[in-house]
């Protein structure tokens, strides 16, 4: 499998009861701590789009390999494309969803 | 060159405080011919030069120290320096204005007059090779060869004076300490070891463990915190947040009374690495502190420089006067079932590290982190520092460039 670049979702109590709602809590892993997080993974290409979109975003190449500092609404959104879809492969959704 | 005592406490001997009273000020700018207008970061950095932040700098550099720093980091005395102090004008406001070698040139800010520049030299020099021996790079990416590209075609040398002294306003007042007044606190206290700790950060427990670590290997008696305040990018922390939540470990009882002091440094960044990490060892020698923490990446910027250039530059250098401390990673470990030091903890396949963007990624999803991580007192303070100081965000927007507090407020004078 190609490598991917997840987006930690953070993982408060609001967000783990609808996942646990939709079913999904299997889905959030440990990041630390005791602190959960759901990792929806992206592509290359589904990288590079993101961070053009948010040029806020930080691609966290030293310690966790992952895109970190979206904008919280959009995080929302993704979040909420999984619990809707139940499934992580939601970016493609989400891209096309934001101008 | 003159073999010097690099190890002298302030930084070559004597403690530079050019700050006049209302009366002599008003007598020193009656000498100015010719007004200039700063803006900000000019500002500041010449309350950190008057007040001896910089010590044994005046002033703006002329030809001789600037040349100095870049190829020898000293300045012409022989005294060991990282990053050239200037101010740089173009040649037309210069030829506009009249200004002349010898001139003294009034400073205002804010529309008040503030401090003189006793013109020495007027030169060029040349910013290539200026960002080359600085930063090691000559790429416009780099941010600190940026600004040194941005400088104007010619540079003013000469001494500064303080000739109306600015208010500090709140909440920086309360963690404003000059060397002089710090080093008097110090000696009151019964300060005799003290370790400076250098942030930008609002501090998760990585970086509580550093300075305790840093306490621990310098047999310290107190942690300085020295924040930087100064420019700003969009997503850093807000500067009112840094100071507040490092001076609420201290509040809140991480620190122990008597063992924590939070203070600011004017200063903006210039990621200039290892060169930098020689700076902020003499500025905080300069504030009376005997160590200096360094970590990783320390003032480092993309990855210009080694994780630990800051550490094996001090083998290159003489004795400065300040210890280094220097430390490796603290991170948390399941196994430990504690934040721990890389250096010791073998569990390297099931650490779970964190850095300061994932903090701040979590913070801006709004989530709290666990205790362990993150203490909730800084938490909650991150949160009511961002409402009322940040247009509703702890992180820098482009409202809170715009409209922020200024750091200082210069008094009305007639003169
Ligand atoms: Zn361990």
């Amino acid at each position: 499998m190609a490598e991917t670049y997840p987006i930690n979702i953070w993982i408060n109590e609001e967000r783990l009861e609808k996942l646990q709602q939709a079913g999904l809590a299997d889905m959030a892993q440990e990041a630390f701590a005791g602190l959960k997080k759901l990792p929806v993974p992206t592509n290359e290409q589904q990288r590079d789009a993101v961070l053009q979109k948010f040029p806020m975003a930080k691609y966290d190449s030293a310690t966790t390999k992952s895109i970190e500092l979206l904008p919280r609404d959009a995080k929302d959104r993704i979040f909420d494309l999984v619990v809707e879809k139940k499934t992580l492969d939601v970016i493609d959704a989400f891209l096309a969803s934001t101008i | 060159m003159t073999e010097v005592n690099n190890a002298l406490s302030p930084h070559g001997g004597t403690l530079v405080d050019r700050v006049l009273g209302p009366a002599e000020g008003r007598e020193k700018a009656k000498q100015a011919r010719i007004k200039l207008p700063l803006e900000g970061s000019r500002a500041t950095e010449i309350m950190s030069i008057a007040h001896g932040f910089f010590s044994p700098v005046k002033g703006f550099m002329g030809h001789k120290d600037v040349d100095s720093v870049c190829k020898d980091m000293r300045l012409a005395s022989g005294y060991i320096w990282g990053i050239p102090i200037v101010f740089d004008i173009s040649e037309g406001e210069i030829k506009e204005k009249g200004i002349k070698e010898g001139d003294t040139l009034l400073f205002t800010y804010q529309d008040q007059p503030f401090a003189t520049l006793d013109l020495e030299e007027i030169f060029s020099y040349d910013r290539t090779l200026m960002a080359e021996k600085v930063y090691g790079t000559t790429e416009d990416k780099h941010p600190g060869v940026k600004r040194t590209y941005a400088y104007k075609d010619k540079f003013l040398g000469g001494d500064v004076t303080i000739i109306n002294q600015p208010k500090i306003n709140p909440p920086f007042d309360k963690y404003w300490y000059p060397p002089k007044v710090l080093r008097q606190k110090m000696a009151e206290t019964g300060w005799e070891r003290v370790v400076a700790h250098q942030t930008r950060n609002v501090p998760h427990t990585g970086h509580e463990w550093l300075m305790k670590g840093a306490w621990f290997a310098s047999n310290a008696d107190a942690i300085l915190v020295s924040c930087v305040v100064g420019e700003k990018r969009a997503g850093d922390y807000i500067d009112e947040a840094i100071v507040l939540t490092h001076d609420e470990l201290g509040k809140t009882g991480y620190f122990k009374e008597g063992t924590h002091l939070t203070s600011i440094l004017l200063w903006d960044m210039r990621y200039a690495g290892p060169r930098e990490a020689i700076f902020h060892a003499i500025v905080r020698k300069n504030l009376g502190c005997t160590h200096h923490m360094f970590g990783r990446d320390h003032a480092g910027v993309g990855s210009y420089y080694s994780p630990y250039a800051a550490h094996e530059i001090f083998e290159q250098v003489p004795d400065l006067g300040i210890g280094s401390v220097l430390t490796l990673e603290w991170w948390y470990c399941p196994v430990c079932g504690e934040v721990t030091y890389s250096g010791l903890c073998g569990h390297d396949k099931e650490q779970q590290g964190f850095s300061g963007t994932v903090i701040r990624s979590i913070i801006q999803d709004g989530v709290k982190p666990p205790r362990l991580i993150f203490r909730p007192e800084v938490f909650d303070l991150v949160m009511e520092a961002g409402d009322k100081y940040g247009f509703g965000s702890p992180f820098v927007t482009e409202e809170y460039l715009a409209k922020r507090n200024p750091v200082i407020s210069v008094p009305p004078m007639e003169v």
